[in-house]
């Protein structure tokens, strides 16, 4: 790393690159990294998420007016879908479930000659793809539909050989954030594999891109600032549904012989319960949505509460699923079993481990995402008088995908990394804090409309009930008689 | 909390509500010192003069001079001549800005003096000691920011303060007594939820916490003692014990409609029906005045005061309520012990006339992490202008003080993540008429 650094102050003894006087602001900021870094919200990326995300929220509290991003229009969705989809909180009879409001339009900054200053895009990203990728592939996975839009690397472009990185360094800015990393995570959390070198990235090989990333920022010279990875089993996607079944009447576990009665996923966990189905064992997270419509079938809740097997891919299904590798490649689940969890969590704590290092090494300004997350996951965020919490759509701090904040969430996000700016570069005139207030009182819905439920589309897909905001509970029914689970409760 | 419930003699309950209800709104902390219109008139520097029946609040000690059965009514108007706050970032941000609701309050003040023996006289008092009224403007075209913290914080108090002073020698009088508090509190406020159909927070709900009128009360003691060496200097103190108040009282919620149905049928079903009982407990601190008296022409007195107020006592502003569903409103206030610098002087026209004027430093015991909508104090600076007529068997005072309170400005982690400027400037005028044979 001390090389890094001396050859990073060649390049400023050359003139190549410039590094943020210790006394006056920062001017240009350029930003690499994932969905976080891009202002993705609700399973979209939009002009109006992101104008309000933690990078433009950065941007403008250092004054900088040209900071140019990639923008997408918004528009009326479509039945079906012909882009990414926005999801939104949608009355659902008597509750408030989540729906599709809106999907992604064309492009409005197609055009700039330049490379974008906010280069963060999602489609999963993993730290060796914003050193890796250098020729994007529209329609060759989501990771290349987004990058093709972001980095504009495709074939005959002038971007065309170049990686995110590269595009940064370029910009010559005095901050850079390195947003990177969350992805070697979250994609084993999200699909229920847990494949070291698979779905988890082996810590060495994450050192190496990390590394390799952060040298050529430094290349030119600015500030910059790391981050390390939130724990993602503590996201409202896995936190709200138990592994038992929960009675609608009372939306409380239904107790039978004094214990709560464990759902059912489709692995076999020998020896007590050597061939599927299987109880899911304490500690196992639920992914919120793709579970949440399983259950609502009754997959997954024992038969003598009313489960029943649905046609699956050509097996009857009674059990959630989970997630495997097979010839045909990775098959998604939707249940996170406590072995699953423990390797993420030993792999946050191993990465993280790292970019603290790294980030000690090379004297960036660390910020401590994973210590907010943790801390708004057990207290809450408290900001006059009113209490944000983690809990999925009504807490206020994360969007309807479950993963990504809501504009709440971008601007304590941003706060968070203008004050651990502030407290690590005492020596810098100190970046305004943003406004949070508006962040919360302001209504952040599509332009053409607050909710566009599309109830006859694909119901089963996108349409969820999740009684997180119940109005009333239904008629309690009695168990001997209780059908197939179709609400279950969000806590 | 205890709840006591003792018959109380009619009368003395038609005195103490009337007192009660027009128990003012105005802190210093929350402290009201200006219970004598001479005293006011003298910057509050008048514990080593104490020479009218408010002696009973400022030096009972002083009463060993008084030789007349007094009666002295007191009428005292605070007005808020200015009240506002300026939003910053973070939260609520700038142009988030509010205005404090403007009202003169009127306070009565009664004292009487009974001479008993020779050296011994009887006083009795009733006054509000400590009052606070932190009301904010809530229009709906301009919602007031902190809306979720407090509109409205009210502290109410009426002692009722019998003393008797002790003429030990014609140089020396001490003096002791007892203080009956009685206290209502309340508080409003909006609640916030967030309404993930416009993913913004809304309010939902009016909650109202108020106190029982006559449950509530304490117990304390308050003493003094003066020294005329001659007849040209005096000093004096005086000391009044802190009292702890247990409240009882209740919640009422009031659901406020977003105009969305189904969030609004949530809300109704997840809101506390009925009042709510609650508890809390405030403790009124300790003071300890100390002053001397200097006749340094003829007809010209000077006074110089030091007041220390005890306000480490008030460390904590908790309310429970009894419904374990409610959450509890849990507030470390953590103030600091303060001390108050006052100077007064008194120019005599003539046999009857008096002329007065005072300045005064009172250093806030507020700690900035604890400034927000419920309180905002800061140093200020009395000045006061006064005059009088007295004879041997009636007399008449009336004063101004003005009050400047030091714009507070809250840049640093505060205890309600609510940052900006409080701006604040009082007036009080006060009459006093005193009745002597």
């Amino acid at each position: 790393m001390k090389n890094r650094i001396a050859a990073a102050a060649a390049l400023l003894l050359l003139g190549v690159g410039t590094t943020s006087a210790q006394t006056t602001a920062f001017h240009k900021l350029v930003v690499v990294g994932d969905s976080l870094a891009a202002g993705h919200e609700a399973n979209c990326t939009v002009e109006r998420y992101q104008r309000r995300g933690a990078s433009a929220l950065l941007a403008e509290a250092l004054g900088i007016a040209d900071f140019q991003q990639p923008l997408l229009a918004e528009t009326p969705a479509t039945n079906p879908p012909t882009s990414y989809p926005c999801l939104g909180a949608v009355v659902v009879g008597g509750s408030i479930g989540v729906g599709i409001i809106s999907q992604e339009g064309a492009q409005l900054n197609a055009t700039l000659p330049r490379p974008y200053d906010n280069l963060g895009f999602n489609g999963g990203p993993r730290v060796k793809d914003f050193v890796d990728l250098r020729v994007s592939v529209p329609g060759r996975s989501d990771l290349d539909n987004y990058a093709a839009r972001v980095l504009r690397n495709v074939a005959g472009s002038p971007f065309e050989g170049t990686n995110a990185v590269e595009q940064a360094a370029s910009l010559a800015p005095d901050l850079a954030l390195y947003w990177v990393g969350n992805n070697d995570l979250l994609g084993a959390a999200t699909t229920g594999v847990v494949v070291d070198g698979v779905t988890l990235t082996p810590v060495d090989a994450f050192r190496a891109k990390y590394v390799e990333g952060l040298t050529t920022i430094f290349s030119a010279g600015p500030t910059v600032v790391t981050f390390t990875i939130p724990n993602v089993t503590s996201i409202p996607l896995f936190t709200t549904l138990p592994p038992v079944v929960i009675d609608p009447a009372t939306r409380q576990p239904v107790i039978i012989d004094g214990h709560p009665v464990p759902l059912l996923g489709s692995r076999a966990l020998p020896p007590d319960c050597p061939v599927a189905t299987c109880p899911l064992p304490n500690g196992t997270l639920l992914n919120t949505i793709r579970a949440g419509l399983l259950l609502q079938q009754g997959i997954g809740v024992p038969a003598f509460l009313g489960g029943r097997a649905v046609q699956g891919s050509g097996d009857l299904t009674t059990a959630l699923p989970y997630g495997t590798i097979t010839a045909s490649g990775l098959q998604p689940g939707v249940v996170l079993y406590p072995d699953g969890v423990a390797a993420i969590l030993a792999r946050t704590t191993e990465i993280n481990d790292v970019i603290r290092s790294i980030s000690a090494e090379d004297g960036t300004v660390l910020v401590d995402l994973n210590t907010l997350f943790q801390d708004v996951a057990a207290n809450g965020y408290h900001i006059g008088g009113v209490t944000l919490t983690s809990a999925f759509l009504s807490g206020g701090l994360f969007s309807a995908d479950g993963v990504h904040p809501s504009a709440a969430g971008y601007a304590i996000l941003a706060d968070y990394i203008i004050q651990a700016i502030n407290t690590q570069r005492p020596g810098i005139s100190p970046i305004p804090r943003p406004n949070l207030g508006a962040a919360l009182f302001t209504p952040n819905v599509p332009p053409f409309g607050t909710a566009v439920t599309m109830p006859g589309f694909h119901p089963d897909k996108w349409l969820l009930d999740l009684p997180v905001f119940e109005a009333s509970p239904p008629a309690a029914e009695p168990l001997s008689d209780r059908r197939p689970s179709t609400r279950t409760v969000a806590r | 909390m205890t709840r006591h419930r003792r018959p109380r003699p009619l009368g003395l309950s038609l005195v103490l509500l009337f007192l009660f209800v027009a128990t003012p709104a105005f802190p210093s902390g929350f402290q009201i010192m200006s219970q004598g219109a001479k005293a006011t008139g003298m910057g509050l520097a008048f514990s080593a003069l104490a020479d009218d029946p408010t002696a009973i609040f400022y030096n009972p000690a002083g009463l060993g001079w008084q030789e007349h059965f007094s009666a002295e009514v007191g009428f005292m108007g605070i007005s808020k001549i200015k009240g506002d706050f300026r939003g910053a970032n973070p939260f609520p941000g700038v142009g988030s800005d509010g205005d404090q609701h403007k009202t003169t309050f009127f306070i009565p003040t009664v004292f009487g003096v009974v001479p008993l023996t020779k050296d011994f006289n009887f006083g009795i008092g009733v006054f509000s000691q400590y009052g606070l009224g932190f009301r904010w403007d809530n229009p709906t075209d301009n919602p007031w920011p902190g809306r979720f913290i407090s509109e409205n914080a009210v502290i109410k108090s009426v002692d009722l303060n019998p003393v008797i002073s002790w003429r030990l020698t014609p140089a020396i009088s001490i003096a002791a007594g007892a203080d009956y508090r009685l206290s209502y509190v309340q508080l409003q406020r909006n609640v916030g939820t967030y309404d993930p159909l416009n993913n913004a927070v809304v309010d939902t709900a009016y909650v109202k916490l108020d106190s029982d009128l006559w449950d509530n009360h304490g117990w304390g003691w308050n003493a003094g003692i003066m020294i005329r060496p001659s007849p040209v200097f005096s000093i004096g103190a005086s000391y009044r014990s802190s009292i702890t108040i247990d409240y009882a009282g209740s919640a009422t919620f009031t659901q406020l409609l977003t105009g969305n149905d189904v969030l609004d049928a949530i809300v109704r079903s997840r809101l506390p029906q009925g009042p709510q009982a609650v508890a809390t407990k405030i403790e009124f601190p300790a003071t300890l005045n100390i002053g001397m008296a200097f006749v340094i022409a003829k007809n010209t007195t000077v006074c110089l005061e030091a007041d220390w107020t005890q306000w480490s006592d008030f460390n904590a502003l908790n309310i429970d309520f009894i419904n374990p569903a409610i959450p509890d409103l849990d507030r470390i206030t953590a103030w600091d012990d303060s001390w108050a610098y006052r100077f007064g002087v008194e120019q005599k026209i003539g046999p009857n006339w008096a002329i007065r004027s005072g300045y005064y430093r009172d250093n806030t015991p507020q700690p900035t992490r604890d400034v927000g909508p419920i309180l905002a104090d800061n140093d200020r600076d009395g000045y006061t202008l006064g005059v009088g007529y007295n004879t041997p068997k009636w007399g008449f005072n009336l004063s101004d003080l003005y009050l400047i309170v030091k714009d507070r400005t809250v840049d640093v982690p505060n205890t309600d993540s609510f940052f900006g400027k409080y701006r604040e400037t009082v007036n009080i005028a006060i009459a006093s008429f005193r009745f002597s044979f």
